[in-house]
C-alpha cells in the first residue's frame, strides 16, 4: 500500500508539472482545433460521453475549427484488485498501481471535409510471457475513424452526409449505448467478467476494416450502412500489431438507424443495429462461423449547468451458427449505464451488465464508480464491480483447476488516473 | 507500415486536397474567405440554432440580438476580457481567428432572425418580474432595467436585447455580474445586480424569457 501511495504521488507530481500553464499547447488535439474546452464536446468534461455539439463535431467529419498540430497523448495508471486474485496475473490483479496503457492520437481536420482520429496504443500488460510468466508490453493500432462529411443546411433543411473509414464496428457511432463507447471504456476497467459478449462488443476492434456511408437528416433520423472486411492488405495499417488477425469472409454488413430528439436541456435517442458476420474459425481455409447480431439501444441526456446526466441502455441478441457443425449458440447482452457530473469536476456512474447464453458462461453485476476531474485533462476514478453471477471461473489456488469460484470472488476494486494531453 | 498502406495514405491525402468544399459549406474558422453566414449555419447553429433560437438554455438565443452588442461580445471573447466559465470554455477558441468582416456578417445574420420567446409558465412570477423590469427595486436603489434595455427589452446598440432570452441564461449572467468580475464590460450591470435577491433574479428572468414584442 505504501509503495502504491508513493508511486501515485510521484505520478501526480509528474502530471502536475506537465499541466503547468506554460504547457497550454499540450492540450488534446481536437480541443486545440476548436479552441474550446473539453466540456463543449464531452458532457461535464467526462470522456467519452458526447454532448449534442460533440456529436455534430464528429458527424461533420471533425472539421470544425482550424488546423493545428494533430497530435495528442493519453496515459492511464491503474490499480486493479480482484477479491480472489490469480497470482499468474500479477500486478494486473493484485492491486499494485501500474502504468497500464499509453496512447498516441493523430487527430484533427485534414481538409474542410475530411478529418479523423487514429489511436496507437501501448499496452504495458499485453500478456504474460509463457516461459517467464512476467508481463510484456506491446504496441498496436487502436480505434480509428477517418471521415469525409458535407452538410447542407439553411433555415429549411439540415442534411449531413458522409463516408467513414474505421476499424471497429460501432466506433463511428456518436452515442454511448454502443459497446465501442459504452460502459467500461476506461482502459483496464472491469468488464462483464467471464460472461460471453456478442461480436459487436469490440470483438473485431482493430481487426476489421470498414467503409460506410451515413446521413443525418434534420437532427432527427440517422442512418448508416458500413461493410467490414478483414483488416489486411491495404487496410493492414488499421490493424497493425494486434496479433491473431481475425479473418472475415467477404464484406459483412453493419446497419444502423437511430431517431433523435432534443428539447430544452434534454436530448434522447432510440436506435437499432444489425451486424451480420461471416468469420473464418482460423485462417481463410477453415470453416466459417456466422454471427447475427441485432441490437436495440437508447440514450437520454440532460445538460444544464452545472449538472449533466447521461443514461444509456443496450440490448444485443446474437445467434451463432458454427461452420464446424457444433450446435448453434445464442448470446444475449444487456448493459446499462448512468453517469452524472457536477461542475464538470465531480462525477458518479452506475453500470449494470447481464450476459446470458446457452454456453454456461453467464455473468451479471453492477459497477458503481465515483470520479474527480481536478483539471480538464486528468481524471481519477474508483470503481467497484460486484458480480451476482460469473460462471466458469476456476480457482487459481487449486492446482488441479477443478474447483469453481463463486461469483463474489471475482469482485474487483479498480482505481485509475487517466490523463490526456 | 508497409508500402501499400503508405500508398493508401498518400492517395487519401491527395483526394483530400483535391475535394475542398466550396467556401459556402466550410467549417473552417481560420479562413477569411468563408462568409459569416456560412459560419453561422455550419458552426454556430450547432448550439445557437440555425434561426438563432437555441434549444438548450445553456446557450443564449441570438435571434434579433443587437448588432453592436454582438460585435462587442465577440471582441471580448477574442481579447479574453470576458472570462465567465461558459464564455471561455466555448467562445474563446471559436472566435480567435474571426475577421472583423466575418463578425459583422455574423451579427447581421443573427439580428435578422426572428426570436421565439418561451411560453408563459408561471404568470405570478412573471408579473413580479415585470415590476422589477419596469420599476427596479427602489428600496434598494436598483434602477429599472428598462432604462437601459428599453421598454420592451429589445435592447439598443451595446445594450443587449433580453426579450425572449432563456431564463436559465439570464439567471446565470445576472449571477456572473453579481458575484464576479468576469464580464468587465458589464461593470454597470454589477452595480445593478448587486442587491438583487435570488427571487428577484428568477422573477425577472421568467418575465423576460416570455416577452415577445420588439
Ligand atoms: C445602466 C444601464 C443598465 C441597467 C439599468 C440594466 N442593465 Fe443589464 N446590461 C447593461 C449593459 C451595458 C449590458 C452589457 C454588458 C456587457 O457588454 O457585458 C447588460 C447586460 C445584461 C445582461 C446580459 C445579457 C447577455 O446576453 O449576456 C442581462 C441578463 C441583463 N443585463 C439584465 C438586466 C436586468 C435584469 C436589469 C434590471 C434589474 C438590468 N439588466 C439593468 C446595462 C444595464
Amino acid at each position: 500500500m505504501k509503495r502504491n501511495l508513493t508511486s501515485l504521488l510521484s505520478a501526480l507530481a509528474a502530471m502536475s508539472v506537465l499541466l503547468l500553464p506554460g504547457s497550454a499547447e499540450a492540450v488534446p488535439a481536437f480541443a486545440r482545433q476548436t479552441g474550446q474546452n473539453c466540456v463543449a464536446c464531452h458532457a461535464g468534461g467526462q470522456f467519452p460521453e458526447l454532448t449534442p455539439y460533440g456529436r455534430m463535431f464528429k458527424l461533420t467529419g471533425y472539421t470544425i475549427g482550424e488546423r493545428t498540430l494533430p497530435l495528442s497523448m493519453m496515459g492511464v495508471l491503474t490499480a486493479n484488485k480482484v477479491k480472489v486474485a490469480d497470482p499468474a496475473q500479477g500486478a494486473t490483479q493484485n492491486g499494485d498501481l501500474v502504468f497500464n496503457t499509453g496512447s498516441l492520437f493523430v487527430a484533427g481536420k485534414i481538409t474542410d471535409n475530411i478529418g479523423g482520429f487514429a489511436q496507437i496504443t501501448y499496452n504495458n500488460y499485453d500478456g504474460p510471457n509463457p516461459d517467464t510468466g512476467s508481463f510484456y508490453g506491446h504496441t498496436g493500432s487502436d480505434n480509428l475513424d477517418i471521415r469525409y462529411a458535407d452538410r447542407l443546411i439553411d433555415t429549411n433543411r439540415d442534411f449531413i452526409y458522409g463516408l467513414t473509414l474505421n476499424n471497429n464496428p460501432g466506433v463511428q457511432d456518436v452515442f454511448h449505448s454502443v459497446p465501442a463507447w459504452g460502459p467500461a471504456t476506461v482502459p483496464g476497467s472491469t468488464g462483464p467478467g467471464n460472461g460471453l459478449t456478442p461480436i459487436l462488443d469490440n470483438a473485431l476492434g482493430a481487426q476489421a476494416a470498414g467503409i460506410g456511408a451515413y446521413a443525418y437528416w434534420d437532427k432527427t433520423v440517422y442512418a448508416e450502412v458500413t461493410g467490414y472486411k478483414t483488416g489486411d492488405g491495404v487496410f493492414s495499417f488499421m490493424t497493425q500489431g494486434n496479433g491473431g488477425q481475425a479473418y472475415l469472409k467477404g464484406t459483412n454488413p453493419y446497419v444502423r438507424v437511430a431517431l433523435t430528439k432534443e428539447w430544452g436541456p434534454h436530448n434522447a435517442m432510440v436506435g437499432l443495429t444489425h451486424f451480420d458476420v461471416h468469420q473464418y474459425e482460423a485462417d481463410p481455409s477453415s470453416p466459417t462461423d456466422r454471427y447475427r447480431d441485432t441490437g436495440i439501444d437508447a440514450q437520454y441526456q440532460y445538460l444544464l449547468d452545472p449538472y449533466t446526466l447521461t443514461a444509456t441502455v443496450a440490448r444485443i441478441h446474437e445467434g451463432i451458427d458454427y461452420g464446424s457443425g457444433v450446435p448453434s449458440a445464442t448470446i444475449n447482452s444487456l448493459r446499462a449505464k448512468t453517469s452524472f457530473t457536477y461542475q464538470a469536476k465531480y462525477g458518479a456512474t452506475l453500470s449494470y451488465f447481464n450476459m446470458t447464453n446457452n454456453q454456461m458462461q453467464e455473468s451479471s453485476g453492477w459497477t458503481p464508480e465515483v470520479f474527480w476531474t481536478p483539471v480538464q485533462y486528468v481524471r481519477l476514478g474508483l470503481q467497484y464491480t460486484l458480480f451476482n453471477k460469473n460462471e466458469g471461473v476456476t480457482d487459481p489456488r487449486d492446482p488441479t483447476g477443478a474447483s469453481i469460484l463463486d461469483a463474489k470472488s471475482s469482485n474487483t476494486l479498480f482505481f485509475y488516473v487517466w490523463g490526456a494531453y | 507500415m508497409n508500402n501499400v498502406s503508405i500508398t493508401l495514405a498518400l492517395i487519401l491525402a491527395a483526394i483530400g486536397t483535391g475535394c475542398q468544399t466550396t467556401p459556402e459549406r466550410s467549417r473552417n474558422l481560420n479562413d477569411p474567405s468563408v462568409s459569416g453566414k456560412t459560419l453561422a449555419q455550419q458552426v454556430c447553429s450547432n448550439c445557437h440554432g440555425i434561426d438563432g433560437n437555441s434549444v438548450n438554455p445553456n446557450f443564449p438565443n441570438l435571434a434579433e440580438q443587437q448588432k453592436d452588442y454582438f460585435v462587442d461580445e465577440i471582441k471580448e471573447f477574442k481579447s479574453h476580457d470576458r472570462f465567465d466559465p461558459a464564455g471561455f470554455e466555448y467562445m474563446w477558441g471559436l472566435s480567435r481567428s474571426l475577421t472583423e468582416k466575418q463578425v459583422g456578417e455574423l451579427a447581421a445574420y443573427f439580428a435578422a432572425q426572428k426570436n421565439i420567446p418561451d411560453k408563459s409558465a408561471d404568470p405570478k412570477r412573471e408579473a413580479e418580474g415585470k415590476l422589477v423590469f419596469d420599476q427596479g427595486v427602489p428600496a434598494k436603489n436598483i434602477p429599472p432595467c428598462m432604462a437601459c434595455h428599453g421598454p420592451e427589452a429589445a435592447g439598443n446598440g451595446t445594450f443587449p436585447r433580453l426579450a425572449g432570452q432563456h431564463a436559465d441564461y439570464i439567471m446565470k449572467q445576472l449571477t456572473v455580474f453579481q458575484r464576479t468580475d468576469e464580464r468587465p464590460q458589464g461593470a454597470v450591470m454589477k452595480n445593478v445586480a448587486h442587491d438583487l435577491t435570488p427571487d428577484n433574479i428568477a422573477n425577472v428572468a421568467a418575465f423576460l424569457s416570455t416577452l415577445s414584442k420588439k
